[in-house]
């Protein structure tokens, strides 16, 4: 395969997202600027420009018409995908690591940073899912992570749970009604930060990766971990391929000790495992940081990358990818 | 390319060089292709026409009605205004990549690390045969059997043999007894690596072949008069070039007498060959 270099960006990524269907993949940087890109060829559709600092995330809703993004400058923005208009502004007292749409596009979640005096917090709004509606300042529901701070946060099926992972390894399952604490289990290691969650297609199960560099496929409803994926780098990114069994790990040791180690043995590959047997099956390797984020086509047939090189990677996958299966499997495939 | 006095602009002056070039040209052939000439201005500053034919096809995909639609969006932001397609300086293809999934990923990538660490240890190591000077034991040089080392036919470091016959030493001053000359003189010393015994009848010498040639060179040239099994050219080690000798084994004596008459004397590269048979060693 040859992959798309998409070099818009001029930090490091932060995070990189397809839309429902696909066609559009949006990336954020540490340049304050959103860029939204056609897939199918690295086409730049447009940018977003708003922002004061450094973005940490961005999510779109199930319509492509919304785009909500967070970033250090303490705000939280939405923007109609297709013009670039910034349509509402949040601020807050610390900068914003996640955003996440429901399932239904009704709802937006943002994580707040923990800063002196503050808590960690993971705020909702009711989202009209009009681009031309006024939208409310008014939060919904407010959970104050007193614990440990929440690092990552998204909507289980249905908007049933809220799914949290935190600095000290922990998960945590809210009502998303209500906001109570559910339950709350430590699934990495100690004070090992979960660094991204990311749900399967029907969001019953999700993946975890965290700087004890594994990656834990974990069900909604109880928690429970139903695989662990283990490597031997800090990981940044973890992804659920549809179609194909995979999940798709990203890491690279931390961005202060990159230039004081080669391409080689820094590990920049984006790690394939096979999600049944969770056993590694191959490596796509090309960046020269660390993969800062993964994101896998909603239909899978593809991936894509955002590094600490600046660069967004866009792959799409060939025929070896989806021939592959373990002797069990053709067995399976073929009774 | 001419230089316009008193402009420093190097912008500028890209820009006047550029409207001098003609027309980009484009032919409908009557085949359905296009033939798309255009000029430019290389670095060098010659001038430089390229001509290239190229075939469209219309390749037709149902898709999402929703994704054809924003397909159609005006680009914002940055891009805004600029045409449809791919900018270059946004958009690249990077380098093809291999990405083929396999069972037992993990350890089929650590037996070639090995392999390649055992490469690089070997590399690190000064051997160098006494026969062909390549980077190999002596022992293990291909051509054992058919040339004596390079200039003295000695082994000096190999005495340490020699001290267990005691009763052989002493004599005329030196210590060193040759193997052939152990046990009383009795047998002529046994060759090492029996199993690589060559037909060294069909095996070529080729010399003053110039330095940049390659083996695969060699192979072509040679197996136009019958079956090659070996070709072996002589490397520096640090260099990597040609040393300026090869060998070329065939499979049989006449085909490479045939090859020697033939090859003695053809030009290859700015040299003569000199093709000879090899001679055996002693």
């Amino acid at each position: 395969m040859r992959p798309i270099l998409l070099s818009g960006h001029e930090r490091a990524l932060t995070q990189v997202k397809y839309n429902s269907d696909g066609d559009i993949i949006f990336s954020v940087s540490k340049d304050h600027v959103v860029c939204a890109w056609f897939s199918h060829n690295g086409e730049r559709l447009g940018t977003y420009h708003g922002h004061q600092g450094a973005l940490w995330t961005v999510d779109v809703d199930p319509t492509s018409t919304l785009l909500a993004t967070g970033g250090a400058d303490n705000t939280m923005r939405l923007w109609e995908v297709k013009t670039g208009k910034l349509l509402k502004t949040w601020d807050f007292a610390t900068s914003i690591k996640r955003v996440e749409f429901s399932p239904d596009g009704r709802q937006l979640l943002g994580v707040t940073e923990k800063r002196s005096g503050h808590l960690s917090t993971i705020v909702i709004y009711e989202i009209e899912p009009d681009v031309d509606a006024e939208q409310t300042n008014e939060q919904s529901l407010r959970i104050v992570c007193d614990e440990s701070k929440a690092t990552v946060a998204g909507f289980s099926y249905l908007s049933k749970f809220i799914i949290a992972g935190h600095e000290d390894g922990t998960v945590s399952q809210y009502d998303a009604k209500t906001g109570e604490l559910l339950l709350n289990i430590t699934v990495h290691e100690d004070d090992m930060q979960v660094t991204d969650l990311q749900w399967s297609p029907d969001r019953t199960y999700f993946i975890t990766a965290s700087k004890d560099k594994t990656a834990k496929l974990i069900s909604t409803n109880d928690l429970e971990v139903l695989k662990s994926y283990s490597t031997d780098t800090p990981l940044n990114s973890a992804a659920i391929t549809p179609v194909k069994d995979y999940v798709i790990l990203g890491g690279g040791q931390a961005a202060m000790d990159v230039t004081t180690t080669s391409a080689r043995q820094g590990k920049f590959e984006a790690r394939f495992y096979h999600k049944i047997f969770m056993e590694e099956i191959g490596r796509v390797r090309g960046h020269f940081g660390p993969l800062n984020y993964v994101a896998v086509h909603p239909k899978g047939t593809g991936y894509c990358s955002g590094g600490e090189d600046g660069y967004v990677r866009v792959h799409h996958f060939d025929k070896p990818y989806f021939d592959f299966m373990y002797e069990v499997e053709r067995e399976q495939a073929n009774l | 390319m001419s230089r316009v006095a008193g402009r420093t602009d190097w912008a500028e002056e890209e820009d006047e060089d550029s409207i001098q070039l003609p027309q980009q040209q484009i032919i409908k052939n009557k085949d359905g292709t296009e033939t798309i000439i255009t000029w430019s201005i290389r670095e060098d500053g010659k001038k430089v026409k390229t001509t290239r034919r190229i075939k469209k096809t219309v390749v037709k995909q149902v898709v999402n009605p929703r994704v054809a639609e924003r397909k159609q969006w005006a680009k914002f932001g940055n891009e805004k205004g600029k045409p449809a397609g791919p900018q270059t300086d946004t958009t690249s293809i990077a380098e093809n990549i291999a990405f083929r999934p396999m069972a037992n990923w993990k350890a089929s990538a650590e037996d070639k690390s090995e392999a390649e660490k055992k490469k690089t240890a070997m590399k690190d190591a000064k051997i160098k045969c006494r026969i062909c000077s390549g980077d190999h034991w002596t022992t293990k040089c291909p051509f054992k059997d058919t040339m004596a080392p390079e200039g003295e036919p000695s082994a000096a470091e190999m005495d340490n043999e020699a001290q267990e016959q005691p009763g052989a030493l002493g004599q005329g001053g030196s210590s060193y007894v040759p193997p052939h000359l152990r046990r009383g003189g009795a047998g002529a010393g046994e060759k090492m690596g029996g199993k690589y015994e060559r037909d060294d009848l069909a095996t070529l010498r080729v010399t003053n072949v110039s330095e940049f040639a390659e083996e695969q060179d060699l192979r072509d040239m040679f197996s136009r008069f019958g079956h090659v099994t070996r070709v072996f050219l002589a490397k520096d080690r640090e260099t990597g070039r040609a040393k300026g000798f090869a060998f070329v084994s065939y499979a049989d004596r006449s085909d490479a007498a045939k090859a020697c008459e033939k090859m003695d004397g053809y030009g290859f590269g700015h040299l003569i060959l000199r093709v000879e048979f090899a001679k055996k060693s002693t």
